[in-house]
């Protein structure tokens, strides 16, 4: 049996991943995400698990140090990498929408947009026929339009209560976004029986 | 003032000597096998037009190394092989000898987007086969690449190989339009498993056929291909017998279970019109190399033609290939002004025996140790003297 390597964003997306994984029937050891460790071993399953920055997954799977890997929707939009998209897999859902002070239109001229995610944004306005600025941060974006640094935000929105919280509404929405397990190609076509037997099975746990 | 010493343009890059040896052997093995093969290697222009290469090539406009010639015409970096052997294999010259059999081993410039690390010019080998559009033809060129992938030593080596034209007819049986069919196809380029099943509930497929239909990303032989086949269509029945006389005749060069036979394997190369195929090898994470049948392409220069043939990327063999560290012999020849002509001789005397020699003035050096540790032998003027 071929070992597979998997690279898995730390928190919450692990262990909704974990659960599914178990759910689907693999003897996994229980203390996986507790450890401080970078790489952690399944050996009943010949799994390997490398624990990375959520927008660092895409990046291991398409250089092929991990074989596959589960990556948000919204890093696989922002990132365009070179990774086989093969199940949805429906954890950890949310979406990525447009948000500012209430009752505010934009500046006519050129609006300025704060977000993590310059590409969807860009993509986005550009789709639109809108000519912005994009300024990208790299966290608390509901900062932005509270101290006027931008006019709208592009972020991602689960429950809406950070936006809520800090008095912003949110005003577009942009895409859906759930997990989806990826591949590199290369590993995808040389343990391809391994990787489909394992699309597979997690396939009947997410359709469950 | 200094200049800035690590200023290159993005993805350009040195090859340092070990790089350079390395890709010197891999082009020895490599060429030498295609020469056996009966390809005769040939050079094409590293700039062409943009108008005719450029546009041909398959390759996006936005990877494109654009110039301008001192008469204002747009010139490109050539970015692939294919098209300018394709454009000389339509001159003249050569028009009368089909089918003929062309090799190269050549560098080729694609700009990069990301990553400035990733190379824009890189290294490949391949052939191309023009003027036979028959089964053997094709046989022939997986069989050579395979050849080439097992001499260098690649493991666990794979070949995928699909069918565009086949592919084509099934996703119009199963009521898609050329539209419709292009987007699912560009879904299965990226195997975009999830974008697939998205795509499926939007299209006209009927009820009864959306399983067959989710399930076409998941053949691996020929004999899956069979449930897709419509047998009252006679282009897909031979298409199909095709792809099981080519399953045989590889299965006899030695790929059989090296082989994952996918019907939606598709190109991003859009030439491509019939077989495509791509190469795979342990160490590298991304394709070791692609080919397939292009006869659409040499229409574009007014030939009536079958063409197919490969391309293999030496950079990322470089990777898949377990270099071997062996060390050759090296000797260093240390001399001053007294043992000059005796350094001399010995130096052709050792290198007539075939040997690698460097001859050096010693006081020229000026940390001997570092120097001399890089030889496997040290012969000093003294020695040279006494013997």
């Amino acid at each position: 049996m071929d070992e597979l390597t998997i690279a898995m964003p730390k928190g919450r997306i692990f262990e909704e991943a974990y659960e599914l994984l178990v759910g689907a029937g693999y003897d996994l050891p229980k203390e996986l995400d507790d450890s401080r460790k970078l790489i952690v071993e399944a050996p009943n399953e010949k799994f390997r698990f490398i624990l990375a920055k959520p927008m660092d997954v895409p990046t291991y799977v398409e250089h092929g140090v991990a074989d596959i890997g589960i990556a948000g929707k919204d890093v696989l939009l922002e990132h365009d990498r070179d990774v086989h998209e093969l199940l949805d897999l429906g954890i950890s859902a949310c979406y990525i929408a447009t948000a500012g002070l209430p009752d505010t239109e934009m500046d006519e001229v050129t609006p300025r947009i704060a977000t993590k995610y310059p590409a969807v944004a860009s993509h986005y306005y550009r789709s639109k026929g809108e000519q912005v600025e994009i300024i990208e941060l790299n966290g608390s974006i509901e900062l932005a339009p509270l101290i006027g640094l931008s006019d709208r935000i592009v972020d991602i929105v689960s429950t809406g209560r950070t936006l809520k919280d800090n008095g912003l509404v949110e005003y577009e929405k942009i895409a859906d976004i759930t997990s989806r397990l990826i591949a590199n190609p290369v590993s995808y076509r040389l343990k391809q029986q391994r990787i489909t037997e394992l699309v597979d099975k997690l396939r009947e746990q997410v359709e469950r | 003032m200094t200049i800035e010493m690590f200023e290159k343009p993005l993805g350009m890059r040195d090859d340092f000597p070990l790089i350079a040896k390395q890709k010197a052997d891999l082009k020895k093995q490599g060429t030498h096998l295609i020469e056996h093969g009966g390809y005769e290697l040939l050079q094409t222009p590293t700039l062409e037009y943009y108008e005719t290469i450029g546009k041909i090539s398959a390759i996006s406009d936005d990877a494109l190394f654009k110039l301008l010639d001192n008469q204002g015409k747009t010139l490109v970096l050539r970015p692939d092989m294919t098209s300018p052997i394709a454009r000389v294999a339509a001159s003249k010259l050569l028009r009368e000898k089909m089918p003929i059999r062309l090799g190269y081993y050549s560098n080729v410039f694609r700009a990069q987007k990301r990553e400035g690390g990733r190379p824009a010019e890189f290294e490949q080998m391949g052939v191309e086969l023009i003027g036979d559009d028959s089964l053997y033809a094709d046989a022939e060129v997986i069989s050579l690449a395979w050849d080439i992938l097992k001499e260098l030593g690649v493991g666990s080596a794979r070949t995928v190989i699909g069918h565009t034209r086949l592919l084509e007819l099934i996703l119009a049986d199963f009521g898609l339009d050329a539209e419709q069919s292009g987007k699912v196809r560009e879904l299965f380029v990226a195997k975009n498993g999830v974008g697939v099943e998205q795509l499926a509930k939007k299209l006209p497929i009927p009820e009864n056929k959306l399983a067959s239909f989710l399930k076409l990303m998941q053949a691996t032989t020929v004999a899956d291909w069979k449930r897709w086949i419509n047998e009252e269509n006679e282009e897909q029945r031979e298409l199909y017998h095709d792809m099981e006389r080519l399953e045989g005749l590889l299965g006899r060069n030695g790929l059989g279970d090296a082989i994952t036979f996918d019907i939606s394997f598709s190109s991003h190369m859009t030439y491509y019109t019939g077989l495509v195929f791509e190469f795979y090898g342990a160490g590298s994470g991304f394709p070791l190399g692609s080919g397939g049948r292009y006869d659409g392409l040499m229409e574009q220069f007014g030939l009536q033609v079958g063409a197919t043939g490969f391309g293999l990327r030496v950079d990322r063999l470089l990777e898949s290939v377990t270099a071997e560290k062996t060390e050759q012999p090296h000797t260093l020849i240390l001399f001053d002004e007294q043992s000059e002509q005796n350094a001399f001789d010995k130096a052709q005397q050792i290198r007539n025996s075939g040997k690698r020699v460097t001859l050096q003035y010693a006081p020229a050096v000026k940390a001997l140790e570092p120097f001399t540790a890089l030889f496997t032998e040290v012969i000093t003027g003294e020695e040279l003297h006494n013997g």
